[in-house]
């Protein structure tokens, strides 16, 4: 069974979606485009973004999910609606009048341009710690982090800088690698 | 005074340790607001009737300006002209009756305060919780100005001024300022000022909830300040003659009252004041120039002045009704401020329920209808339509009705049928129903209390606080 590290599974930083600190969503959003289009791979494409700052420095990540969220209408409203289930209420009754306020909201179309147009940075999660794992680290040692944040992905640094991203995937097809080639080592064994 | 501001210290310290998942410093909201010397001007009082057990016990307490009545215990802590008030507390042999269980009392119910600062605070009815039956307990807790604790016992938790929690077991919580709670019981929660919330599980919720720019004209409440706003400014603004009746040792009554009604000799009277039958006028309130029909009550901290009650009206603690006209068993409850002008009264129909906390404002005249619910902040015919409901419609609720801030889910029906009859219930505990011989309640049996004074050290290390004194028959 052949051992990884995590600098074999990475994708190394060049090759990931990056745009500059400034930038707006729908920029992030053609950059991860452009680079699902370029990245050679086989099974897995991008799903988030890396922003960087001027020195570029990641500070932080704009997931899909991120984007679908930024989409979300934002009034008080709504916020005081998510509320209400810490009074009682059936989520039926939060839920209805969310989607009432969504009939009255801006129509979809007016949101894909307004959002557009809003900067990343009010959208992008900063790294948390636990969030990063050293190149040289071992395949367990990426797996115990992915689980223990619930994380989609590590940041990969070598001497404190960012060189690369781990993602979920990569780790679980290396995981079901190994674990197939031992599967057929113990069938061999039992013979 | 070094006893004292120990003890302060240490039920603040008490207080916060319970309410550290929230990281709130309950300190700024309560040291320093009241001066040093008053909890050591004022005497405390306690009252003997032949209706309620005797059964006081005070130990390392301050009670500057409280009131007792009934079986009360305090240790370790600051009352400062709170009024405990134990003429509803359960007696020996008492049924409980919970869900399918009824439980029989062993012994009389008490209020027991323990670890806390309670700030000019009504502590009344009795614990409605199954596990505490015989002791309806106050531990490390603090309340601001004017809190209402009402057949809640709780513990760890903080009421800002003006909050009221009814009929509900609370444990490590903060509720904000001008907040009423009515929700069986609660744990580990934090409110926003003005939050009004009534829910009885699998039955029906209701909420409300004050938009705090609006609210903060009323009430506001800022830390190392006293709370601010009309409602503090008009609840202080009669000391004086509170202050007066307090230091009389033997005051006659102000106005002529009928054989069955009841005027607490710490209540205020002024101007042309009218006392019907049945009626109970509770200590603390203040009427001037009212007209109260038979078989209404003003309860604690109430102020009624230029209004006229038609008959059978419950005005709950705090509230206020100023140039208005009510008609007969209209419900007012706790806090609520109802304030028409000269020029522009407020007339509210016979049967109306006016919700606790309900601010209504006008300068011009405003007509709430015969049979109607009317909450939150009303100022004017729009806000009055915004925030009332038919108590007919209501009951035909089944789901949900929102109405601006305010949401409802469950059975309408319901939710008026208790309503309807926590009031009859008020009504016949008053005495209301009286006729002679049947039905007697507080206007009848609070009639004759005898009142003692007890004083704390008037100086040196222990000054303000009170010796440990108990008293029984």
């Amino acid at each position: 069974m052949k051992t990884y590290t995590v600098k074999e599974l990475m994708v190394p930083i060049s090759e990931y979606a990056t745009v500059p600190e400034g930038s707006t969503l729908f920029e992030a959003v053609l950059a991860l485009e452009k680079a699902q289009e370029e990245f050679d791979q086989k099974q897995y494409h991008h799903r988030a973004i890396l922003i960087l700052d001027k020195n570029r420095r990641v500070i932080g990540k704009l997931s899909q999910l991120g984007v679908l969220r930024a989409l979300e209408p934002k009034d008080e409203d709504i916020e005081g609606f998510d509320e209400l289930s810490q009074f009682g209420f059936s989520q039926e009754l939060v839920q209805g009048l969310r989607k009432e306020r969504r009939v009255q909201g801006v129509p979809l179309k007016d949101l894909y341009v307004r959002t557009a147009g809003l900067k990343v940075e009010d959208f992008m999660q900063a790294p948390a710690e636990g969030e990063y794992v050293e190149q040289d680290a071992s395949l367990d040692i990426a797996v115990h982090q992915l689980v223990l944040g619930n994380h989609l992905a590590l940041l990969v640094t070598k001497a404190r800088e960012i060189v690369g991203i781990l993602r979920l995937t990569d780790v679980f097809g290396a995981v079901l690698r190994d674990m197939k080639e031992c599967m057929g080592t113990r069938g061999e064994d039992s013979e | 005074m070094k006893a004292l501001k120990d003890l302060l210290d240490r039920i603040v310290q008490r207080v916060n340790i319970n309410l550290r998942e929230f990281e709130y410093d309950v300190g700024p909201f309560v040291k320093n607001l009241i001066p040093w010397n008053q909890m050591a001007k004022f005497h405390a009082f306690y009252g003997i009737t032949q209706n309620h057990p005797l059964n006081f016990e005070f130990r390392h307490s301050n009670l500057a300006g409280s009131y007792f009545l009934g079986k009360c215990r305090t240790n370790n802590s600051i009352l400062y002209k709170s009024n405990v008030r134990g003429d509803e507390l359960k007696k020996k042999g008492d049924r409980f009756k919970f869900q399918d269980v009824e439980i029989r009392l062993l012994e009389d119910e008490g209020i027991e305060i323990e670890d806390s600062y309670l700030i000019k605070t009504l502590v009344h009815n009795f614990s409605h919780d199954p596990e505490t039956l015989e002791r309806f307990s106050i531990m490390n807790t603090v309340s601001a100005h004017y809190a209402n604790i009402h057949g809640s016992p709780t513990d760890g938790s903080f009421l800002g001024a003006f909050a009221t929690v009814d009929l509900t077991t609370m444990n490590d919580c903060v509720i904000g300022e001008y907040s009423y709670i009515q929700a069986g019981e609660i744990n580990h929660i934090k409110t926003d000022p003005g939050t009004v919330w009534i829910r009885s599980p699998g039955a029906f919720n209701f909420l409300y909830r004050y938009p705090l720019k609006k609210l903060a004209r009323y009430l506001s409440c800022v830390r190392g300040r006293r709370p601010q706003g009309i409602l503090m400014d008009f609840a202080e603004a009669r000391n004086e003659a509170f202050e007066k009746v307090f230091n009389l040792v033997d005051a006659e009554p102000r106005v002529g009252i009928p054989k069955t009604a009841s005027l607490d000799r710490f209540a205020v009277v002024d101007g042309k004041t009218r006392i019907g039958q049945n009626v109970v006028v509770a200590e603390r309130a203040l009427l001037e120039n009212a007209w109260l029909g038979k078989g209404s009550n003003a309860q604690e901290h109430c102020h009624i002045k230029n209004a006229r009650l038609k008959g059978n009206n419950v005005t709950a603690h705090g509230a206020k009704i100023i140039e208005s006209d009510l008609g007969k068993d209209v419900f007012v409850g706790f806090n609520s401020f109802l304030r028409g002008s000269p020029k522009g009264r407020l007339s509210i129909g016979k049967e109306s329920i006016i919700m606790p906390h309900t601010i209504i404002d006008t300068k011009k005249p405003l007509k709430i209808p015969a049979g109607h619910l009317a909450w939150g902040l009303i100022t004017d015919q729009a806000g009055l339509e915004a925030n009332s409901v038919s108590l007919k419609e209501l009951s035909k609720v089944k789901g949900k009705l929102v109405r601006g801030d305010m949401y409802f889910e469950g059975s309408g029906s319901e939710f008026v049928t208790a309503f309807q009859k926590r009031i009859q219930h008020i009504l016949e505990a008053n005495g209301a129903f009286y006729d002679g011989k049947r039905h007697e309640g507080h206007a009848q049996k609070n009639q004759n209390i005898s009142f003692n004074t007890i004083q704390p050290y008037p100086d040196g290390a222990l000054a303000g606080l009170y010796p440990s004194i108990l008293i029984q028959p």
